[in-house]
Order: structure tokens, then sequence, then C-alpha cells
């Protein structure tokens, strides 16, 4: 294993929070939005951002991947979405959760709110409940918006609708903060999601990424592409002493000696840098895979 | 043995770029029949109801 | 070390240029013109400044030859012409009468004249601009000018009620067509109801498509009482026939009789269109074409919001009494 590229991993590793501000930033680049009200209305908005990020939110620059897929399927002209799916491979081959831990900006507020001081629990013995965000991504995504629909063959964004805790915080709040009209519009829907934004919330307090392991149907997806991404993580077998510090210190429950591209690891590099004698690193390439 | 490897390596490999064909054709593909439209116009005319606020 | 002092010094520049670059983003449009155009205002604040300050320069070319335009207002009395026309500019209207007048005037005075009457205009177009963003700037205005100055002189027309009214947060005018290719004109159709209920919405808006029924029964309400509701299709403007018909296959499967209808998209009341972000949006308007109170933002079929609707349309009957 190169020393200089185990360098680069944990250099990756070591910068990763402000990877994070500036995804964040440039995800969300229209800020005077935040006090004029209303949202950019450009042509930009046609094009999808990697992460989970509502494009109610008055600084969006983009449309998210999840709402879009939910509001092409839901429309009564088609049912399938080829170009947000094709969209969601390619970054899932590309990247991987390597979006989950670097470029999506409800990550990053998981990550902000997990450094809270406080005790912290674990989910290794609540793994089952991973499962749960493949459902949340085959109904609430892709199903129901699609069969679930009104006379006109028009269905209802259901993640967004009912569950995305993203939008709350970054399209309805800020929006409803200065807007009078949209003030009065909220109701008892606007009340269940916000239930469920404070839920997360306190989750992602005692918990780490909660909504990333459980809930996210985006994550779940890119989950699934993480064994074929080109972005990876390999264990040099000549180098591992089998301490186990690697799987001590990550916090997606994963032991990255057994299976480096499993689906629940975020790339956050965390065991890149704990390892003693630098034999995890981070990979980018065609099938490459070096012997455990 | 060390065939074994390769022809994993190189099968991860094929299976990698036709997932890079598939993701960049469906994406065209949607493009052209205005699924791109269809997401813009959605992103800069809020649906209330669609993104929570009702 | 070394590397990640300097990796250090890199990335936070990187950052800094980055949220500059965020900030700056957005603000990019707006230009430096004097200070004094619509789109200088960022936020009501801003817009209230600007709206005084033109205001204020709108008055002083009238009180700077007040004797002229004294003339000029006599001559269009003397031709009994309405004051405001609804949808006229005030600056436009200036002009007519000065034409119609321009025999009583030397060269030099009609240059003077004209020259006002345009630059005033130019005022009457940015004012009415930053009315439609922030529908509470012309009473902040006054209400700030006011304070300032006690005696509340805004503007020297020979009419001032009219006005003062036909300046409230009026609906932007509209010259349009409807679904079956009926010219439709904003003042005929306000001036003929005593109050009209504005939809807002487009065609793969699933709320917005679900409460065109209410929206129907509410329109044969409102036939009873001399009022009644009219659509508008975002994605009409500019006549698409496509949207069109879509629309139209919408408004058939929903029952709907009332009209909708689309007008050019670089009108006034199309950017007012464009402008919006939020659907549906519903307005109330009165008979004098003035918007009655805030629009409705969101579907109008759960309880608060049919009663903030009804108010507001019986806020309307009672001013076009």
């Amino acid at each position: 294993m190169d020393k200089r590229e185990n360098k680069k991993s944990q250099f990756l590793g070591h910068y990763r929070g402000l990877v994070q501000v500036g995804a964040t930033l440039l995800t969300n680049v229209h800020l005077p939005n935040f006090l004029k009200g209303g949202i950019y209305q450009g042509k930009g908005k046609a094009v999808c951002v990697p992460g989970l990020n509502c494009y109610s939110c008055p600084a969006a620059s983009g449309a998210c991947p999840i709402g879009a897929f939910q509001s092409v399927v839901g429309s009564s002209k088609f049912s399938f979405s080829y170009y947000i799916t094709g969209f969601l491979i390619l970054m899932g081959v590309l990247l991987g959760r390597f979006i989950c831990g670097f470029l999506c900006p409800f990550g990053w507020l998981q990550d902000l709110l997990n450094k809270i001081p406080c005790k912290k629990l674990s989910t290794k013995k609540l793994k089952p409940l991973t499962y749960v965000k493949y459902i949340v991504l085959v109904l609430t995504v892709i199903l129901l918006p699609a069969l679930v629909v009104n006379d006109l063959g028009m269905g209802d964004p259901f993640f967004c609708k009912y569950i995305c805790p993203q939008g709350v915080l970054e399209g309805a709040i800020p929006l409803a903060a200065v807007d009078v009209g949209i003030r009065a519009a909220l109701g008892t829907l606007f009340t269940r999601k916000l239930i469920i934004l404070i839920v997360v919330v306190v989750l992602s307090i005692l918990f780490y990424r909660p909504f990333c392991k459980w809930i996210c149907p985006l994550g779940a997806f890119y989950a699934l592409m993480n064994k074929v991404s080109l972005l990876g993580i390999e264990v040099d077998g000549h180098k591992c002493i089998s301490c186990g510090k690697c799987a001590r210190v990550c916090k997606m429950d994963v032991d990255v000696t057994k299976s480096p591209n499993n689906g629940e690891c975020i790339r956050c590099g965390k065991c890149v840098n704990a390892c003693p004698t630098d034999a995890v690193s981070f990979r980018y390439g065609f099938g490459k895979e070096k012997e455990i | 043995m060390k065939g074994g490897i390769r022809l994993l390596k190189t099968k991860k490999a094929a299976v990698q770029l036709i997932f890079i064909a598939a993701g960049v054709g469906m994406l065209c593909y949607g493009v052209m029949h205005g699924e791109a439209d269809s997401v813009l116009g959605k992103a800069i005319r809020l649906c209330l109801e669609c993104v929570g606020i009702g | 070390m070394k590397m990640k002092m300097r990796a250090k010094k890199v990335f936070a520049l990187a950052m800094a240029a980055l949220m500059i670059f965020a900030l700056a983003a957005c603000s990019v449009k707006d230009d430096v013109s004097a200070g004094t155009s619509a789109d200088d205002a960022k936020n009501l604040d801003d817009a209230v400044k600007i709206y005084k300050k033109l205001m204020d320069e709108e008055n002083k070319i009238l009180s700077e030859n007040q004797e002229l335009w004294e003339k000029v207002f006599a001559a269009a009395d003397k031709r009994d012409m309405t004051l405001q026309e609804d949808g006229k500019n005030y600056g436009d209207f200036l002009m007519d009468t000065i034409e119609s007048a321009k025999d009583s005037f030397s060269a030099d005075e009609l240059k003077t004249l004209k020259e006002g009457a345009k630059r005033i205009s130019e005022i009457e177009n940015e004012l009415t601009k930053l009315e439609e963003e922030y529908p509470e700037v012309r009473e902040k205005a006054i209400d700030s000018a006011m304070d300032a100055s006690g005696d509340g002189s805004m503007s020297v027309p020979a009419d001032s009620d009219n006005v003062d009214v036909s300046k409230a947060q009026k609906f932007p005018a509209f010259d349009g067509k409807d679904f079956d290719g009926n010219k439709v004109n904003s003042d005929k159709l306000f001036s003929k109801n005593k109050v009209t209920v504005v939809n807002f919405w487009f065609t793969t808006c699933k709320p917005c498509v679900e409460e065109l029924k209410e929206l129907e029964a509410l329109n044969k309400e409102l036939a009873k009482k001399g009022g009644q509701v009219v659509g508008v299709n975002a994605f009409t403007l500019d006549g698409d026939k496509q949207a069109i018909a879509d629309a139209q296959d919408v408004l058939g499967k929903k029952g709907v009789t009332y009209k909708n209808i689309w007008f050019k998209s670089d009108s006034k009341a199309g950017e007012f269109t464009t402008g919006m972000y939020s659907f549906p949006t519903t307005y109330v308007v009165d008979q004098k074409g003035n918007i009655v109170g805030k629009p409705i933002s969101g579907g109008i079929t759960s309880d608060e919001q049919k009663k903030a609707l009804n108010d507001l349309i019986d806020q309307a009957l009672e001013s076009s009494k």
C-alpha cells in the first residue's frame, strides 16, 4: 500500500467538515432569498443536487432528486422517471455513499447535532432498523406516488408531503418566517411534519445519524450502489494486524475489514485515520480490489 | 487463484461500466422526453401541499 | 505539518471565496442605477425608502412648475377626463392632457411639461413595480412621510380621492384572452363585478386541481351576489396552445365553467404571475380593481382558509357598495 495514497486518504478524512460546509453552500447558493422571501426560479433548478435538499428552500440552487422523482412519477404524464433514476445511478456509481458522508446538507446537520455533548447511545443493536429506509424508498418514493392517483392520474409526493424533515427545516420554516400568506397556510400537515423534524433532531443528538441509517430513501438508494461504486475503501491484508480499532471507531456500525463496501458505510474516513498501520484507505477506480 | 481474482476484477469493472452507461443513457432519455422540464416546472412553482405546507 | 498548515490556509480561502460568491450570486442582477430603481429594493424597508424617494421626485417635478401644471389640470377638468383610468399610468395621462392642450403653451413650456410628464411616467412604473413586490409599501411610505412632514401631501393631482384609492394595491392590469378566445380586459372584468376572485394555479399541481370543484361552487354562489371566480393557469401564459388544451382537459374533468384567462408573460400581470412561487394562490379583487387584503396561499379547502376567503369577499362587497 502506497504511503502516499494513504496520506491522501487521511487528508480527506480530516477535512470532511470543510467539504460539508462547502457542499451545503453550493447546494444552497442563493442565501439572500432567506431575507427576501421567495425561492430561486432560474433554470438551474432543472438540475438535481446529489444530497437531500428540498427545492422549497429559498436558497436551493437545484432540485432534490427524491422530490424530483416523486413529482415526475406523480404527474399524469409519466409513471417512472428515467432522468432522475439515471442521475441517481450515475451518482451512485461515481460516488456512492461518499455523497452521504461529504455532500449532503442534512447529513452534515446530523453530524453537528451529534457533537452536542451528552450521553451517546449506540445503534449497534438496532441494525434491523437499517432496512426500514428501503421500505421508505420503495413505498413512499416509488410506488405510492405512481399508484395512488386521483381521477386525473395525479399522485401525491408521499415522502415529501408527509415525511421529509429537511423540507420543513429549510423550506417551510424559512418561508413561513418571511411570508405572511404562507404562515397562514400552515395547518395539521405542517404540524405533523414538524413533530417528525423535532424527533429526528433529538434522536440525532443521542444517536449518530439516525435519519441516514433508518429513514433516508436517498441514502437507501446510494447504499445499494455502494458495492458497484468507483469510490470505495480497501484494506491492505499485508498491513492489517486485526486489532479491531477500525470497527470500534466506526459510527455506522461497519467492520471495514469484513465488508469495506458495505451499504451502511458513508465513507467518512474515521477508520482510515484510526488504523495504526495505515492499512485502510480510500480507492477510486474500476474494479480494483486488493486481496485481504 | 490469481486468474480467479483477475476475472472478478474485470467482472466488477464491466458491471461498473454498464451502470455508468445505463445512468447516462437513462438521464439523456429522460431529458429528451421532457422530464427535466417537468422537474423545473415543479421546482420553481411550489405546490405548497407537496412540500408539506398545509 | 507544513502541508497541513498550507492546506488549512487554502481551504479557509476557498471557503471565504465561496461565501462571497454565495452572497453575491443573488444580488448580481441588482444594478447600480442611482438607487432609485424598483430592482434595488432588497426588502420592505429598502422598498419604502425608494418609494418615498420616487414620490418626492414626482412632487418636486410638479411643484417646480406649479402654475404650468395647474394649467394642465384645468385643461383636464375642461375636457372632463376621468383622472385615473384604471390601469393607466399617471404620467401617460398627463402626457395625453398636455397633447390635447398644447395650443395654450409656448414651445419652451411644452418642452418642460413633456419632460416632466415623461419622468413621471417612468416614476409611476417604478412605483407600480414596488407595489407589486411589496403590497404594503405604499401605506408604509405614506405613514412615514406623514410622520416626517405634517401635511402628508403626496402628489398634486386635481382629484386626490381617486388617486389614493386607485394606487392602493391595484391588481396588475392585463389585456388577455379566455380559453374560448374572447378578449378579456382587466378594467372591464373587475368593474362589472362587485367582487372578483382570481385563482392562480397550474396543471400539474394536485391541490390546485383538487380545489377546482370548490371554486366552481363558489363561482355559482358569487354569481348571486354579483361576483365571479376567474382562473389563471401559470402554464398558459403567452397562449401556449398545448398548455391551454391540457388545462381545458383538467377543467372539463372537474366540471369547471368559470372563465380561465391568459395574458402575455411580459405584461405587468404576466410578470406578476411568473414571480409567484407558491400555488395555489387566490386574490380577491373589488369593483375598483384593488386587491382586498392579502392573497390566500395554499388551497381554500380547509376551514381556516375558507373563512379567510369569505372575510375578504365580504370586505370587497362592502367597499363596492
